[in-house]
C-alpha cells in the first residue's frame, strides 16, 4: 500500500518533469524563446545564445536534451531568470516564505473552522441551523477564490480603508519588533481571510458528510447510553472519527490551498509565488514559471506523503499489526 | 425496581410499541423475546431514554411516547437531559448487540471501558483505568489486549469488553440487547455462563430472539409481537407449553434439541393490523371481536380440569402464573375428556381417561391394539355412550346424541380408506356427502367446495376425476378423498384413528405432511391415534400412552420418547423400529 | 428505476429538491439572457471609442471600460463563451469519464489497473497548475481551452463511475440476470446504466462548473487567447482601476454574473447529490427495516 503510493508520487513527479521538458521543445517556433523566455531571446548576444544552446544540447536528440535537463535539475539548478537577472532559485526562495505563511495559516484556520462547523452542523442535521450553515458554505464554495479576495479587497481596503491595499509589509517603514509583526499581520489579514473562506467549504463538507456517516454507527448510541455529555460525544467520539477523512485528504487540501493562494496573492499583490507567476506570465519569463510550478508540484507531493504518514498514525485501522 | 406502564411509542405514523406493561425486579432477569422488528430494541432504548434524543436531533419531533417508565419513583420519559445523563450507566446500563462499530473504532478498549467511570466522576482517570482493568479481568478479557482497538479483537472478546463496560459503574438495571448474537455456539455458551454469574445483583432485561439464551438466563419471559406483549410467564412454561398461539408458533419454528416434531410455521399474513389484536391476521382461533378490539391481558387459567388437576397444573402452569393478551384467554382447549370410563364386560374396561386437545395441537394417543384407543374415538364422536365422565367441546358439555353443530366441527378419519367410502358413489358424491347431509349450500357452492377440498388435499380437480369411482384409486388417494370429505365441513378438530396404518410408508409420509400443513393453515386440533410411537414422536406435540384402558404416561412428545417413565412406554420404545 | 412508478417517483424527487429548482431556474435565466440579449441590445464588445470610463447611461447600460468598449456587450459575450466552455467541457469530460470508468470496471484486469494508476498519478498535482503551465505556452483559443480542461477534469469522474459500476456489478440482481442467461450488453443497459444516470448528471454539472471556473481563472491570469472576451479577463483588467469608481459597473456585474453561474450549477449538483443519496439511503433503509 505504502509502496504503491510512493510509486504514484514518483510517477507524478516524472509526469510534471516530462511536461516541463516537452512543452517548450515541441511547440512550433523557436524553442530557445520557449525555454529561456522573452527577455533572454531579446537581450542576449548571439554568442551567449549559442553557448546556452550547446549547454542544453538543444541541437541534439530529445533524449540527450532530457539527460542534461535532469542533470541540471539534480544539481539544484532551477535555471536563470533573464527578466529578473537572478537565478530562479534565489527568486523563489525570496518569496516562498510569504506563500508558506499565507497557505500554512489558512490551512490551519480553515481546517479548524471547517471541522467545528462540520461537526456542529452534522450533529444538528436536518435542523434549521444545519441548513443555513450548509447553504451558506455551499454558496461560498461556488465562488472562485479570487472573487472572494476581490470583494474583501474592495470592501475592507478600498471602501473602508481598514487594511492596506496590497503587499506584505509597508515598504521603507523601518518597523522592527512588535510594530513589524503588527504590520505583517495587517497585510496578511485580508489575503488570509480570503484564502480561509475559500478553503473552509472543503473541510466543512468533508467533515459534515463524515459526521453524518458516523452518526449512524451504533457507537454513538453506546456513547449516549454511557451518559456522556453531548460535547464529549460530539468531539471525543464522533469528532475523533470525523478527523480521519480530513487528515487523510490534507495533501489534497495543501494543493488546493496553494492553487487558491496563487490567485489571492495576485488580487492583494501579496509578494508570494502567485504574484511571481503572474509576473512571469506577463514577462514571458518561462524559466521562472517552470521553476515555480516545479517547486509547487514538489511541495504538493511532499504534502501528500506527509499526509499518508499522518493518516496511518491517526487511524488505528490503517496502522496494522 | 423498573416498572413500565402502558408505554406506547410511535415514530411518525409507524407504531413501534403499543401499550407495554412490564415489571423487572432486583435480582431478577426478564427475557423479552420476539422476532426482529417486534420492537424489542426500541423498548430497551426507551428505558435508557435513548429514543430519538442525541442521535436523531432532527427527528425528535417524530417520536411520540405515551405512558410511563418508572425507575426509582421517577418517570424516565419526563427526565431532563441532565438527569438522564446522570442516570445512564450509573443506574441503567446496556450491553449492546455486538455489531460492527458498537464500540468506537478509534479508541482503545481500555479507554472506552473506563470512560463511564471517570465521566460520572466516580474517580480520577487513573482510578477509572484501574477499575476498568478489574472489570475486564472479571469477565476474562485477555489482559494483553487491553490496549487494542476494537477491530483487532474477536467477537467474543468484544462482547466481553462490552459486558465489562456495562458493569463498571455497578448499575442497578442492566439491559442486555442480544448479548450473544453472531457468536459461535461454544463462545456463546461461555458468555451465557459468564452473564448468569455476573448479573445476579441487577434487575436485568434480556432482549433476545434466541430462545435458548432466554431459557438459560431468565426466570420469566415476555413475548413481544408487533409492539405488544402477548404472553408473559415463567420461562420454562412459556418455552414448553406456551398459552398464546403466537408463542407456540415461534417455538415450533425454532429448531431446538427439545423437540421431536418437525418445525412448523404459521400463516404468513403480514398485513398490518389496524385495531384489535395484533396477531389477528395470522390467528387461526380468532373471533370477530378480535378484529376490532384489542384483547385484554388475562391471567392464564385452566377452567376445565381433568382428573389429575394437580399434575395438569404442574404441566401447563399454575393458574395465574402467566398473563396472556387474548380474547380467548390463550390457546383454546378444543376437546376436554374428563374421567371417561366405559366397560365391556369383565375382560375390558376404560378407566377414568382424561386429557385435553388444544387448538392447533396434535396429541398422539399411543397404545397396542385392544388397549381402548378406538373406543376413545368412538366415545368422543358419540358413537357410544360412556358409563361415566364427560366430554367437553370448546368448554361446553356435549349432548348425547351429538348435536349437528358438534358433528360439523369434529370429524373422524378412519383407519381403512377402502372401507370408509362407498364404492357405489363417485368421488364427487363422496366428498359432497357431508354437505348434502347437513343441507349446506346450493349445488354450485357444493361443487366449488368439493373442488377446493380436493385441491387442499392435493388431488386432481378435473371432471374426469370427479366422476370416477373409488375402485380406480389407490389407498393413498382414497385416504386423501376421505380427508377431503372430512375437511369439507371445515372442522376444528380431527380425530384420526390410525389413518395411515393401512398405507405404504411413502404414501403415509405424504398424508402426514398433508395433515401437518392443514394444521398449520387452519389451526386444526388433532387427536392422532396410533400404535407407532416413532410416528407419534414426529408428528405430535404431546403423547398419551394408553395401556389396558388406562393412560399410563403423558407429556411432551420429545420428553416421553427420550425420557420415558412408565415401563410400558419403555417397552413401546424398545419395540419401535430403530433399523 | 425500471418500472414506471419508480421513474415517476425519481422525477418527483428531483422536483422536490428546492436546490435543484432554484439552481435550475437560475441557470436557465442566465443562459437565456446570454443567448438572447445580444440580439436585442446590438452592442459591439470589441468596438473601442473615446468615451472611456463612462458611467452607465442610456447608450451604455453598464458604461464603458478603459478603452471605451461597451461593458454590457462584453459581459454578455463573455457569458456566451463561458456557456460554450461549460457545455463543451461538460459533454466531453462526461463522455471520457463514463467511457473510461465503465471500460475499466467492466473489462477489469490489467486495463483497469493501468487506467486507474494513470488517473491516480495525474490527480496528484492539482490540475489548475498543469493547465496554467500548458496555457502559458499555448495561449489557448476557446476550442483548445475546452479540450485542455476536459482532458484534466474527466479523471475524478471516471473514478466514481468505475466504483459505482463495480459495486453494481456485484449486486445480486445482476447475478440473477446473469443466471437467467443475460449477456453483458443487456446487463449494462438494463441493470447498470439506469443506476448511473444521477451520477452522470452530477459529473456533467461538475465538469461544467469547473470549466466556467477555469475559464475565468485563466482569463484572470491572462493566459488565454487575447482576442477572446472572457469574464476572467474583464475582472483582471478592471482590477487595475480599483482606485476609480469604475469597478462598480465594470467589476461587480462581471463578478456577479460569474458567481451566479457558478452558484446555479453548484446548487443543482448539490440538490442532485442529496436526492440521489437520500434515495439510495431510503432504499437500504427499507431493506433493513423489514
Ligand atoms: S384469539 Fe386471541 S390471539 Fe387470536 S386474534 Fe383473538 S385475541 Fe388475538
Amino acid at each position: 500500500m505504502r509502496k504503491k503510493k510512493i510509486i504514484t508520487y514518483l510517477a507524478a513527479l516524472g509526469f510534471i518533469l516530462i511536461l516541463n521538458f516537452l512543452l517548450p521543445r515541441l511547440l512550433p517556433g523557436d524553442p530557445f524563446m520557449a525555454i529561456y523566455g522573452e527577455e533572454a531571446a531579446l537581450s542576449l548576444s548571439e554568442a551567449a545564445k549559442e553557448e546556452l544552446r550547446a549547454k542544453m544540447n538543444l541541437d541534439k536528440s530529445l533524449i540527450a536534451q532530457f539527460k542534461v535537463y535532469l542533470l541540471t535539475l539534480a544539481k539544484g539548478d532551477l535555471g536563470y531568470s533573464y527578466a529578473l537577472n537572478q537565478p530562479v532559485r534565489t527568486v523563489i526562495s525570496k518569496v516562498l516564505p510569504w506563500t508558506l505563511l499565507l497557505v500554512g495559516s489558512a490551512l490551519i484556520l480553515s481546517t479548524l473552522i471547517g471541522l467545528i462547523l462540520g461537526i456542529e452542523s452534522g450533529w444538528r442535521r436536518g435542523t434549521r441551523a444545519d441548513r443555513w450553515i450548509l447553504l451558506t458554505v455551499v454558496g461560498l464554495s461556488a465562488l472562485p477564490n479570487f472573487l472572494i479576495g476581490i470583494l474583501l479587497l474592495l470592501f475592507f481596503a478600498v471602501q473602508l480603508g481598514w487594511f492596506p491595499l496590497g503587499g506584505a509589509v509597508t515598504p521603507y517603514s523601518g518597523f522592527t519588533g512588535t510594530a513589524y509583526l503588527l504590520d505583517v499581520f495587517k497585510h496578511l489579514f485580508l489575503p488570509l481571510l480570503a484564502l480561509t473562506l475559500a478553503q473552509v467549504p472543503r473541510s466543512y463538507l468533508l467533515t459534515r458528510a463524515s459526521v453524518l456517516g458516523n452518526l449512524s454507527y451504533p457507537y454513538v448510541r453506546t456513547a449516549a447510553a454511557k451518559g456522556l455529555k453531548p460535547l464529549q460525544i460530539r468531539y471525543k467520539h464522533v469528532g475523533r472519527n470525523s478527523l480521519l477523512p480530513i487528515s487523510a485528504s490534507l495533501g489534497v487540501s495543501v494543493g488546493s490551498a496553494l492553487a487558491g493562494s496563487l490567485f489571492i496573492e495576485i488580487v492583494f499583490s501579496y509578494p508570494g509565488m502567485g504574484s511571481l507567476i503572474h509576473q512571469a506570465i506577463a514577462q514571458r519569463d518561462y524559466p521562472l514559471l517552470q521553476g515555480i510550478l516545479l517547486v509547487i508540484a514538489l511541495t504538493v507531493i511532499l504534502a501528500n506523503l506527509a499526509t499518508d504518514i499522518l493518516a496511518s498514525k491517526i487511524d488505528p485501522r490503517i496502522r496494522k499489526e | 425496581m423498573l416498572q413500565i406502564n402502558n408505554y406506547h411509542l410511535s415514530y411518525g405514523k409507524k407504531k413501534v410499541l403499543r401499550g407495554i406493561d412490564l415489571v423487572v425486579n432486583k435480582g431478577e432477569t426478564l427475557a423479552l423475546v420476539g422476532e426482529s422488528g417486534a420492537g424489542k430494541t426500541s423498548l430497551g432504548l426507551s428505558i435508557g431514554g435513548l429514543i430519538g434524543r442525541e442521535s436523531e436531533p432532527a427527528n425528535q419531533a417524530k417520536v411520540q411516547t405515551q405512558g410511563q417508565i418508572i425507575f426509582q419513583g421517577k418517570d424516565i420519559l419526563h427526565l431532563s437531559a441532565e438527569e438522564l445523563q446522570e442516570l445512564r450507566w450509573s443506574k441503567i446500563s446496556f450491553v449492546f448487540q455486538n455489531v460492527s462499530n458498537t464500540l468506537n473504532p478509534v479508541l482503545t478498549i481500555w479507554e472506552q471501558v473506563s470512560e463511564p467511570y471517570s465521566s460520572h466522576h466516580l474517580g480520577t482517570r487513573r482510578q477509572a483505568r484501574e477499575q476498568a482493568r478489574i472489570m475486564l479481568d472479571k469477565v476474562a478479557f485477555p489482559s494483553a489486549k487491553i490496549n487494542h482497538y476494537p477491530h483487532q479483537l474477536s467477537g467474543g472478546e468484544l462482547q466481553r469488553a462490552l459486558i465489562a463496560m456495562a458493569l463498571i459503574n455497578k448499575p442497578e438495571v442492566l439491559i442486555l440487547d442480544e448479548p450473544t448474537a453472531s457468536l459461535d455456539p461454544i463462545t456463546r455458551q461461555e458468555l451465557v455462563q459468564l452473564l448468569s454469574r455476573i448479573t445476579k445483583d441487577c434487575a436485568v432485561l434480556l432482549i433476545t430472539h434466541d430462545l435458548s439464551v432466554a431459557s438459560a438466563l431468565s426466570k420469566r419471559t415476555a413475548v413481544l409481537y408487533k409492539g405488544k406483549i402477548l404472553e408473559e410467564g415463567p420461562t420454562d412454561k412459556v418455552l414448553q407449553t406456551p398459552h398464546h398461539p403466537y408463542m407456540r408458533a415461534l417455538l415450533r419454528s425454532y429448531p431446538h434439541m427439545h423437540s421431536s416434531k418437525d418445525i412448523q410455521s404459521i400463516n404468513l399474513n403480514l398485513k398490518e393490523p389496524a385495531e384489535g389484536c395484533v396477531f389477528f391476521p395470522r390467528c387461526t382461533q380468532a373471533l370477530p371481536i378480535c378484529q376490532t378490539t384489542a384483547p385484554p391481558v388475562l391471567e392464564f387459567k385452566l377452567t376445565v380440569l381433568s382428573a389429575n388437576a394437580k399434575e395438569e397444573l404442574d404441566f401447563f402452569g399454575q393458574n395465574g402464573s402467566s398473563k396472556v393478551a387474548c380474547h380467548r384467554g390463550g390457546i383454546v382447549p378444543y376437546l376436554v375428556v374428563h374421567r371417561l370410563s366405559k366397560s365391556y364386560g369383565p375382560e375390558f374396561s376404560l378407566r377414568e381417561v382424561s386429557f385435553m386437545v388444544f387448538e392447533g395441537e396434535t396429541v398422539a394417543l399411543v397404545g397396542q391394539s385392544g388397549s381402548g384407543k378406538s373406543t376413545i374415538a368412538k366415545l368422543i364422536m358419540g358413537l357410544e355412550k360412556p358409563d361415566q365422565g364427560n366430554i367437553l367441546y370448546e368448554e361446553q358439555k356435549t349432548p348425547f346424541p351429538r348435536s349437528q353443530e358438534f358433528l360439523q366441527k369434529v370429524q373422524l378419519i378412519f383407519q381403512n380408506p377402502y372401507d370408509a367410502v362407498s364404492p357405489r358413489l363417485t368421488i364427487k358424491e363422496i366428498i359432497q356427502e357431508p354437505l348434502l347431509i347437513q343441507k349446506i349450500g346450493t349445488q354450485e357452492e357444493k361443487n366449488a367446495k368439493a373442488i377446493q377440498a380436493l385441491a387442499d388435499v392435493g388431488l386432481p380437480t378435473e371432471d374426469r376425476f370427479l366422476h370416477s369411482y373409488p375402485s380406480s384409486l389407490s389407498g393413498g388417494e382414497l385416504q386423501r378423498v376421505a380427508i377431503a370429505r372430512a375437511l369439507i365441513l371445515e372442522p376444528k378438530l380431527l380425530i384420526a384413528d390410525e389413518p395411515t396404518s393401512a398405507l405404504d410408508a411413502l404414501v403415509q409420509a405424504k398424508i402426514i405432511k398433508l395433515l401437518m400443513g392443514l394444521q398449520e393453515q387452519r389451526g386444526l386440533g388433532m387427536l392422532f391415534i396410533t400404535h407407532d410411537i416413532a410416528l407419534a414422536r414426529k408428528i405430535a406435540d404431546r403423547i398419551l400412552v394408553i395401556q389396558n384402558g388406562e393412560i399410563v404416561e403423558q407429556g411432551l412428545a420429545w420428553e416421553v420418547t427420550s425420557n420415558p417413565k412408565h415401563p410400558f412406554t419403555k417397552q413401546l420404545l424398545a419395540a419401535a423400529s430403530v433399523f | 428505476m425500471v418500472d414506471y412508478q419508480a421513474k415517476k417517483e425519481f422525477l418527483a424527487s428531483f422536483l422536490a429538491s428546492k436546490e435543484i429548482i432554484l439552481g435550475g431556474c437560475l441557470a436557465i435565466i442566465l443562459a437565456a439572457s446570454f443567448l438572447i440579449l445580444p440580439w436585442l441590445l446590438k452592442g459591439d464588445p470589441y468596438q473601442t471609442s473615446l468615451n472611456i470610463f463612462t458611467p452607465p447611461n442610456k447608450e451604455y447600460l453598464l458604461g464603458t471600460n478603459d478603452v471605451g468598449q461597451d461593458i454590457l456587450a462584453g459581459l454578455l459575450l463573455g457569458g456566451q463563451n463561458s456557456l460554450k466552455v461549460a457545455v463543451g467541457v461538460g459533454i466531453l469530460s462526461t463522455c471520457l469519464a463514463v467511457g473510461f470508468g465503465v471500460l475499466a470496471a467492466l473489462v477489469g484486469g490489467r486495463l483497469d489497473t493501468f487506467i486507474m494508476r494513470m488517473i491516480d498519478i495525474i490527480l496528484v498535482i492539482p490540475n489548475i497548475f498543469i493547465i496554467i503551465l500548458v496555457s502559458a505556452y499555448l495561449k489557448p483559443s476557446l476550442g483548445l481551452e475546452i479540450i485542455l480542461i476536459s482532458l484534466l477534469t474527466w479523471l475524478g469522474g471516471a473514478r466514481v463511475i468505475r466504483a459505482q459500476v463495480l459495486s453494481l456489478k456485484e449486486r445480486t440482481h445482476v447475478y440473477a440476470a446473469i443466471l437467467f442467461g443475460a449477456n453483458l450488453a443487456y446487463i449494462f443497459f438494463r441493470h447498470i446504466l439506469p443506476e448511473l444516470i444521477p451520477l452522470v448528471l452530477s459529473i456533467f454539472l461538475q465538469g461544467a462548473r469547473r470549466a466556467i471556473f477555469m475559464e475565468a481563472a485563466l482569463g484572470f491570469l491572462g493566459i488565454v487567447d487575447p482576442n477572446v472576451i472572457s469574464w476572467g479577463t474583464m475582472i483582471n483588467q478592471s482590477l487595475n482601476f480599483f482606485y476609480l469608481d469604475v469597478w462598480r459597473w465594470w467589476l461587480l456585474p462581471t463578478a456577479g454574473a460569474l458567481s451566479l453561474s457558478l452558484i446555479s450549477l453548484t446548487l443543482i449538483g448539490r440538490g442532485l447529490e442529496e436526492t440521489f443519496i437520500s434515495n439510495s439511503e431510503r432504499r437500504s433503509k427499507i431493506a433493513t427495516d423489514q
